[in-house]
């Protein structure tokens, strides 16, 4: 059995599906991209696993069915980076990290002295070191990703689920932060999956990719497995007439990089 | 805590003392230490009856109104949401009047004011659930709605009020003013203000984390429904203890919390207690400007409005200049 599933996950807004029948798994270790265009449903997926729409379906997670869990047992599973937090107020970074233990904690428990060291342990992993007292609402939007980040990695997690979270990011913290991840997945017991925008960033460091387009998963590409062929023409269904190219960079390591083959 | 923030605690501390302090021996009937030390029993009499229950709910009904201002700011995600603005004041007036025109103990009145406070916010919360969007400014359009049908209603009662005896308890009523208030009239409304402000202390990181939208919120752990009722209904019970005795108060719900917030530039538990010190303050300064500007006794809602309106207009102007 899969360490996560979705099976035929149909959900939307106002009555409408936006997302329908996707069904998918994601094995143990294992750091699932999920690509499409603009639109083509990634972020209603995304949310409808989280718990935070209503959808039809069942996600499992080692074998429990989420759509049975409280919201805090949930909660104690997963960790969640969305693409843009709605957090407005004046609050530190340490506590907006510290966040990340509430499912942890009863009604009326404040974060153990433990949990603060951790916080401060992992907002310094990010890449935040002596940031731990800025107001989380002056930091650049980029800062305040990694600041979400930490926020999900901060307690111990089974699956992380991160929504488009290179969309602020330059080109080195995109790298930082799927690297992050990346090293997050070294530990037993979890699995992470993330939607992106930059295929680049996906092929050349995703185990697996979901190709998700009106709604629909068109299929799962294994970069690394899978010949270039065969990628190239599941990007095509996504960005229309595409070429894949690998390169190596001064040091050796070859890098997947994405090429327009169509017409402006 | 921060040591800045222990500072400003206790400097707030301090100012709220020496404004109770001033607020004791300022009326139309003097007053003086050192005939109270001595035993008069008219000067004691005026004490009891006149100065110390208006003096005790200056502070509390002030430090309870400033909190529950910094918990609907927060939760509603929405700078201008406070007990006025999203119709819990108006709602309570409707609710007192209904409770002055039909009942005639001054518990149904509370009770009546709380009832009409209670049905405000769950109606603002129907409304706003409306906009599919779910953005926060669709509680401040709702509590505008609220707000204006339970002015319908509270004109509507009024209209069929008795004017000599019921029409003047209930325009009494809405003006706001802390005359009148005995302290033998407190304990139950300190009570339940004791009690309101120890849960929401308590539930101060839940609060917080409802600051965040209500799917983040949910994917931490949150119970977004069951723990946004739950904070609401205790604030409007806070609320419509401080108003079912004062009346309606205007505007130390929101200035207190931007006050506080402006200082100490956080939202922790310390803020909040900060945020319930500057609301003591200023309704212990506008009854203390009530009772001294004119010859009678003037509303203390004007002076918390005098101040009100013009911060509005510079959280405007502030809104425009951050972006």
């Amino acid at each position: 059995m899969s360490f996560f599933t979705a099976q035929d996950i149909c959900a939307g807004y106002g009555g409408k599906n936006i997302v329908s029948h996707c069904s998918f798994s994601i094995e143990e270790g294992c750091l699932t991209g999920l690509l499409g265009a603009n639109g083509s449903g990634k972020t209603t997926l995304i949310k409808a696993i989280c718990g935070s729409l209503p959808h039809k379906g069942t996600c499992t997670l080692e074998g429990q069915m989420l759509e049975r869990l409280s919201p805090k047992a949930l909660g104690r599973r997963i960790g969640y980076v969305p693409q843009k937090s709605g957090l407005e107020l004046d609050i530190s970074a340490l506590d907006t990290v510290m966040m990340g233990f509430h499912a942890d904690l009863g009604l009326l428990e404040g974060p153990a002295p433990g949990m603060k060291k951790r916080a401060a342990e992992i907002l310094d992993l990010v890449g935040l070191e002596g940031r731990q007292e800025d107001n989380y609402r002056t930091l650049s939007r980029g800062q305040q990703q990694l600041c979400l980040l930490a926020r999900a990695m901060a307690a111990d997690r089974r699956m992380l689920i991160l929504d488009e979270p290179e969309s602020a990011l330059d080109f080195p913290l995109r790298r930082r932060m799927l690297a992050l991840v990346k090293r997050w997945l070294g530990e037993p017991g979890r699995c992470a999956l993330v939607s992106l925008h930059d295929p680049a960033l996906a092929l050349n460091h995703c185990h697996r990719l979901l190709l998700i387009r009106e709604g629909s998963l068109l299929g799962v590409l294994k970069p690394g497995e899978d010949d270039l062929q065969t990628i190239e023409a599941g990007l095509s269904q996504i960005y229309g007439p595409v070429s894949l190219q690998e390169v190596s960079n001064g040091r050796g390591e070859k890098q997947l990089v994405m090429l327009w083959e169509g017409q402006e | 805590m921060g040591k800045t923030n222990k500072l400003w605690i206790a400097a707030g501390g301090l100012f709220l003392a020496a404004l109770a302090a001033v607020s004791l021996f300022v009326g139309k009937y003097p007053l003086t230490l050192g005939a109270l030390l001595s035993g008069d029993p008219y000067q004691w009499k005026i004490f009891l009856t006149l100065r110390l229950g208006r003096t005790v709910m200056g502070v509390a009904g002030g430090f309870a109104l400033g909190a529950a201002g910094f918990v609907y700011q927060t939760v509603f995600r929405n700078p201008l949401a406070s007990p006025d603005v999203i119709g819990v004041a108006s709602g309570a007036s409707a609710g007192a009047a209904a409770g002055i025109l039909f009942c005639s103990s001054a518990a149904a009145v509370t009770m009546s004011a709380f009832a009409g406070a209670l049905l405000a916010v769950m109606s603002a919360l129907a409304l706003a659930r409306l906009d599919s969007t779910g953005r926060s400014g669709a509680v401040v359009l709702s509590g505008i709605a609220v707000h204006a049908l339970a002015q319908t209603a509270l004109m509507t009662l009024k209209l069929t009020a008795d004017p000599e005896r019921e029409l003047a308890a209930i325009e009494y009523w809405i003006m706001g003013s802390l005359s009148g208030i005995s302290i033998y009239d407190l304990p139950a409304h300190l009570i339940l203000c004791a009690l309101c402000l120890g849960i929401l202390f308590a539930l101060h990181r839940q609060v917080i984390l409802l600051a965040n939208e209500e799917g983040e919120a949910r994917a931490l752990g949150v119970n977004v429904g069951a723990l946004r009722l739950m904070v609401l209904l205790t604030a409007t019970l806070l609320v419509a203890a401080v108003v079912s005795l004062t009346g309606l108060i205007s505007f130390v719900g929101l200035m207190a919390p931007h006050c506080a917030r402006m200082i100490t530039k956080s939202n922790r538990r310390e803020t909040m207690v900060f945020s319930g010190l500057i609301g003591g303050c200023l309704l212990c300064a506008g009854d203390i400007f009530a009772r001294s500007a004119g010859q009678a006794e003037l509303p203390v809602s004007i002076f918390t409005s005098l101040l009100g309106a013009p911060f509005l207009i510079y959280l405007i102007v502030k809104g425009g200049r951050d972006g």
